[in-house]
């Protein structure tokens, strides 16, 4: 934060016309070229066209939105300082615990999802979405928000561990439940693979190196096709079947499916809503994994380590492993992510895989808050519903995706839920107490 | 009094709006809206849009109106099982899509859970070779496609060398590698077997390559965008390049991006729908509404010709009889006659090569 | 022989390309030590300005080409500045002083926004213009190769140290260098001296957007046609030259942006052109493994 603090004075009308004015000239200087200015393809050639009209009305919205949204930060700054006057003191414990009531409630709704939406598919696809993404976020969690080493190639464990599923199960005929466990460890030891060289790194210069090793293992991804299809990458990836029954209408000679086993009629739903109770558990699993790990020794050398790699060595911990463990779990978290989506989707290609997907795991957790396990399940469910409540905007949908991902950054630059506090902390009387998760 | 009235007035607006709704017949095109190939989506959306409007006017279909759903992929896998999710929530009968061989494969695999029928214009052999009967394809495949290709420059380049490049996506690197087949087949090996990144700007690595290995001919599986900037590079290096390709590169932006160069540019493609004198009366109408019907913007129309007279043919908009009509029967379109075969496939899809001239596209002779 | 002098001179033009672009990368790095994501968008806005401004100018018959190079760049580093001072101000200042992957999201958003503004506004087709400058000057010629080095790419080399050479000379010796370099070893202490650090770090904002409209500019002349999506594939080399070299240094930027352009150039002339981004992430691997601060950073001394 700044150092310097200003005393709060209500701005003047002039002021307000002032500063809006500024903006507004700010806004034609910008939106001359590319909004008053276009190029147009004229039989073969292109000339210019002019939208004057249209960079007016630009020009007049910024200027008429600065006086408005000045006036309501002002509005509620004041309210907001009014408010922290009255009520300064236990405000982290009371988040802590309205983070912990939103946590209980988002499970029941999860949980009661499908049966609220039993026949509407997509509804349950986009929540088994939220969920892959919702693992991903906890997987690079760890990397980041725990350990906090900058990794801009996750995406690379999230395609190791689809594509060992994949392969395993169109090549070799693993069932899911056997190739699960074994993608998970394939990816993980990518990940000690891709730690061990690169630990002397440090911040940026590791962030760089990892988002090579994502570009790395995609490029390898397409070009080897004879091991991974090459782009043409893999299809009719057989789906997880429940405890051996086929979720399929017309199951093979002497077995039984799904519906028939239960007398049920045959509806493609059970498959997708078994998927997605599949993923709710695992992502259970994982976060009940993942809060354990937080208080155990290991847990808490990650966040030590974010906090002053130096010390730890002073303090004469083994930052090699420490940092390798990360990596590790991180990547397995992802591995299992990738397998999921592989399952959901039943083909995978390389161009699932690019850098943009990374950077979008990575604005999952830093917008809910890095280390914060509900602050991701938010970002998740923010990312991927904003561009597809944004299908009905068609063309602004990705503009809007950008705009929101900035706009919330600069609204709360810790995250959703950003108090980051440590897992474990010394109380007044000297024993441990626990702190927030 | 002036409650009941205005809920009166309320209830008739909220039946008018929905009563329509609920006779309407579903069906759907999906393909990139946005993004990169934005332009494709438009061809489609475009034609789709002008076959739903004469259909209706025709009386729909077994009596029902037809309502177009729109879907945007922007040919990202991922969105395209979104896409499909949402088709399958508004009751679709029917889909023309997707456009992308990497979307049309996850996106197909829901509608066949659903039993929905789909005609799509992806070329890769893997939309068909899956066993899905829910799948009808309106464009010839890929492999077709480049024996077509890979024989025309045995024949009309004999004795020059030839490289075949791709740009590392399903699409482009399918065709290559079967025009690389068919040139050997025909007894003539590629010089150089080539691959660029899509996206990229920098060719001239390549263009002098090939300069270096003496290449006058070179065999491109990808899109036009970078067709056209291999050529501009090759002209400045002093390079006189002919380019053979594919479907995409009927795209006229090759034409602007390209310029004079672009006219040493030759592509396979379905035979012109705008040549077939049964499609006249539809293409005048296209280009009254100010449409160039070029590319895929008479497929999407025909697709809906396709659904239009299987319906009729099957007396019902259910699955199994659509399925069957749609197998056995054979549609008169504005792409010409239209049958398949127990995969999907059309039976008769025949390639042509063509060649850019003057900014129009013609076949080369 | 031939063939690797003419390999060398595409590789050189390259390098000097995402050299250019590196600084920005590395100059802002410096200033607030965050790696601005949005940089490589901002080159294509450049991009895009270019040939708006060109097609004007052909409008206008206006065929001298000198005058039309200097015209263009000079519109194009107008307007690009301005993106350069108007995303520091919308995504970076509010963010000033919190964590530090704050900005790195807020920049990948605006990276994300910019790509898409400028397709809603300019159009998804590709843009081409007509070759500006054509021909070149033939160096060497055997009878199975004329090496042959093109004006544009003379002129994009020339440019490019030429500017390189300039901004030494600005960062080094002037008032303003001085307080860029005050800011960049402690803000506060900064601040303290009455150096303007919020105008300091805007100025460095928008000379590294000017520097990526030179660019831009070059790619514009160079390729002939752009599209929406030419920042990302740029700003990730361009960034990877700016790591390699040492990020926070200018000559280090420069000599990442050519030893990535050639590398580029002749491992896809003699090896596997398909495996070329390999190569180039591999080799950046192994540098760093051996000097974890790049070929020409400083090493960074930590305090506890």
């Amino acid at each position: 934060m700044s150092a310097v603090v200003f005393a709060h004075h209500q701005l003047t009308p002039t002021e307000r016309l002032r500063d809006a004015g500024w903006i507004a000239f700010v806004a034609l200087i910008l939106g001359i070229p590319l909004i008053g200015l276009t190029t147009v393809d004229v039989g073969g050639r292109l000339a210019v066209d002019t939208r004057f009209g249209l960079l007016a009305m630009a020009v007049v919205a910024a200027f008429g939105g600065r006086l408005v949204l000045r006036w309501a930060v002002d509005h509620l700054k004041g309210r907001k300082l009014a408010r922290q006057r009255a009520a300064a003191g236990n405000a982290g414990g009371r988040a802590q615990q309205v983070v912990n009531v939103l946590g209980w409630l988002a499970l029941g709704a999860s949980v009661a999802l499908p049966i609220v939406f039993s026949d509407n598919r997509y509804v349950v696809d986009t929540a088994t979405t939220v969920l892959i993404y919702v693992m991903l976020g906890w997987g690079l969690n760890v990397v980041v928000g725990l350990a906090g080493l900058l990794d801009l190639g996750y995406v690379a464990f999230y395609a190791v561990g689809a594509y060992s599923y994949a392969l395993l199960s169109t090549q070799y005929g693993w069932s899911f439940w056997e190739a699960l466990p074994v993608s998970g460890a394939l990816a993980a030891g990518f990940g000690i693979l891709l730690g061990y060289p690169i630990l002397r790194l440090r911040g940026d210069y590791l962030a760089i190196v990892t988002l090579g090793f994502g570009e790395i293992i995609r490029v390898i991804l397409v070009n080897w096709t004879e091991f991974s299809g090459g782009p043409n990458g893999i299809s009719s990836i057989p789906r997880p079947s429940f405890f051996g029954l086929e979720f399929t209408r017309r199951p093979a000679e002497g077995s039984d499916s799904f519906a028939s086993f239960f007398g049920l009629e045959f509806s493609a739903m059970h498959r997708l809503i078994f998927l997605y109770y599949l993923i709710l558990v695992l992502a259970l699993l994982t976060h009940v994994f993942v809060s354990r790990l937080r208080k155990l020794p290991v847990g808490r050398a990650w966040e030590a380590l974010r906090e002053d790699e130096i010390a730890c060595k002073a303090m004469g911990m083994n930052t090699t492993n420490i940092k390798l463990s990360a990596f590790a779990i991180g990547a397995m978290l992802g591995g299992f992510a990738g397998v999921f989506f592989a399952a959901r989707q039943g083909f995978i290609s390389p161009e699932s895989f690019t850098f943009t997907e990374s950077a979008i795991i990575l604005a999952i957790v830093v917008l809910g808050g890095m280390g914060s396990q509900m602050g991701v399940v938010l970002a998740a469910t923010l990312l991927v519903l904003i561009p597809e409540f944004g299908r009905n905007f068609a063309e602004y949908r990705m503009l809007l995706f950008g705009m929101a991902m900035v706009l919330i950054m600069v609204w709360r630059p810790g995250g959703l839920l950003a108090h980051r506090e440590p897992t474990l902390r010394l109380s007044a009387d000297g024993k441990a107490a626990r702190g927030g998760a | 009094m002036m409650k009941k009235t205005l809920l009166a007035t309320a209830c008739l607006a909220l039946g008018a709006l929905s009563q329509p709704a609920l006779a309407d017949l579903a069906v759907a095109i999906a393909g990139p809206m946005t993004g990169q190939y934005a332009s494709a989506g438009d061809q489609i959306r475009r034609g789709a849009e002008m076959a739903i409007a004469d259909i209706n006017a025709r009386g729909g279909v077994l009596g029902e109106r037809l309502r177009l759903e729109v879907g945007d992929d922007a040919c990202d896998p991922k969105q395209a099982v979104s896409v499909a999710n949402t088709m399958v929530n508004r009751k679709i009968v029917f889909m023309h899509g997707h456009w992308c061989s990497s979307s049309t494969i996850p996106a197909s695999e829901v509608y066949n859970e659903v039993d929905i029928l789909m005609a799509t214009v992806s070329t890769n052999p893997q939309v068909t070779e899956r066993g899905l009967d829910n799948i009808f394809r309106i464009m010839g495949r890929d492999d077709q496609q480049g024996m077509v290709a890979g024989q025309y420059i045995a024949e009309t380049f004999k004795g020059r060398k030839v490289a075949v490049v791709d740009d590392k996506s399903a699409y482009g690197k399918g065709l290559a590698d079967e025009i690389a087949k068919a040139m050997t087949a025909a007894g003539m090996s590629p010089t150089l077997r080539e691959a660029i990144t899509a996206g990229e700007k920098d060719y001239s690595g390549l263009v002098t390559k090939l300069k270096a290995a003496g290449v006058e001919v070179i065999a491109y599986g990808g899109y036009h965008t970078e067709v056209a900037l291999i050529l501009r590079q090759a002209q400045a290096a002093g390079l006189q390049l002919t380019v053979m390709g594919g479907d995409t590169l009927t795209n006229s932006e090759l034409v602007t991006a390209a310029g004079p160069a672009a006219d040493n540019v030759l592509f396979t493609f379905s035979p012109d729908p705008r040549k077939n004198p049964e499609a006249a009366p539809v293409v005048e109408k296209f280009r009254a509404a100010k449409i160039e019907p070029e590319g895929y913007v008479l497929y999407a129309y025909a697709a809906f010709q396709l659904f239009e007279q299987a319906a009729k043919a099957a007396g019902s908009t259910d699955y199994d009889a659509l399925e069957r009509a749609m197998r056995n029967g054979s549609f008169n379109t504005v792409i010409g006659t239209l049958s398949f075969d127990a995969k999907g496939d059309q039976k008769a899809p025949g390639f042509v090569v063509y060649r850019w001239q003057g900014g129009q596209y013609d076949y080369a002779r | 022989m031939a063939y690797a002098l003419q390999q060398l001179i595409n590789g050189l033009t390259l390098g000097a390309m995402y050299g250019l672009i590196a600084i920005g990368y590395t100059m802002v790095y410096g200033i607030i030590g965050m790696i601005n994501f949005a940089h490589g968008d901002i080159f294509m806005v450049s991009a895009f300005i270019a040939i708006t401004a060109f097609t004007l100018l052909a409008a206008a018959d206006v065929t001298s080409i000198p005058l039309a190079l200097t015209f263009v760049l000079i519109v194009a580093i107008f307007f690009t500045s301005a993106y350069g001072w108007a995303v520091e101000r919308t995504a970076y200042r509010p963010l000033r002083g919190s964590t530090r992957l704050a900005p790195l999201i807020s920049a990948i958003g605006m990276s994300i926004f910019l790509q898409n503004a400028v397709q809603l506004t300019q159009g998804a087709r590709v843009k081409p213009i007509p070759p500006v400058i054509e021909g070149g000057v033939e160096l060497w010629s055997t009878p199975a190769f004329t090496v042959q080095i093109g004006w544009t790419q003379l002129l994009i080399i020339v440019t490019t140290v030429a500017l390189m050479i300039a901004f030494t000379w600005m960062i080094t010796q002037t008032a303003f260098g001085r307080q860029q370099r005050a800011c960049e070893q402690d803000r506060g202490m900064a601040a303290l001296l009455g150096v303007n650090v919020d105008r300091t770090i805007s100025f460095t904002f928008m000379l590294g957007a000017a520097l990526a409209a030179v660019a831009g500019v070059m790619v514009t002349v160079y390729y002939g046609v752009v599209d929406f999506f030419i920042g990302f594939l740029a700003g990730i080399k361009a960034f990877t030259a700016a790591v390699l070299g040492g990020i926070g240094s200018l000559p280090g930027a420069m000599l990442g942006g050519l030893l990535i352009g050639l590398i580029e150039a002749f491992w896809a002339a003699y090896l596997w052109a398909e495996y070329k981004d390999v190569a180039t992430f591999g080799i950046l691997c192994l540098v760093l493994m051996l000097r974890p601060s790049g070929l020409l950073g400083r090493p960074e001394v930590e305090k506890v």
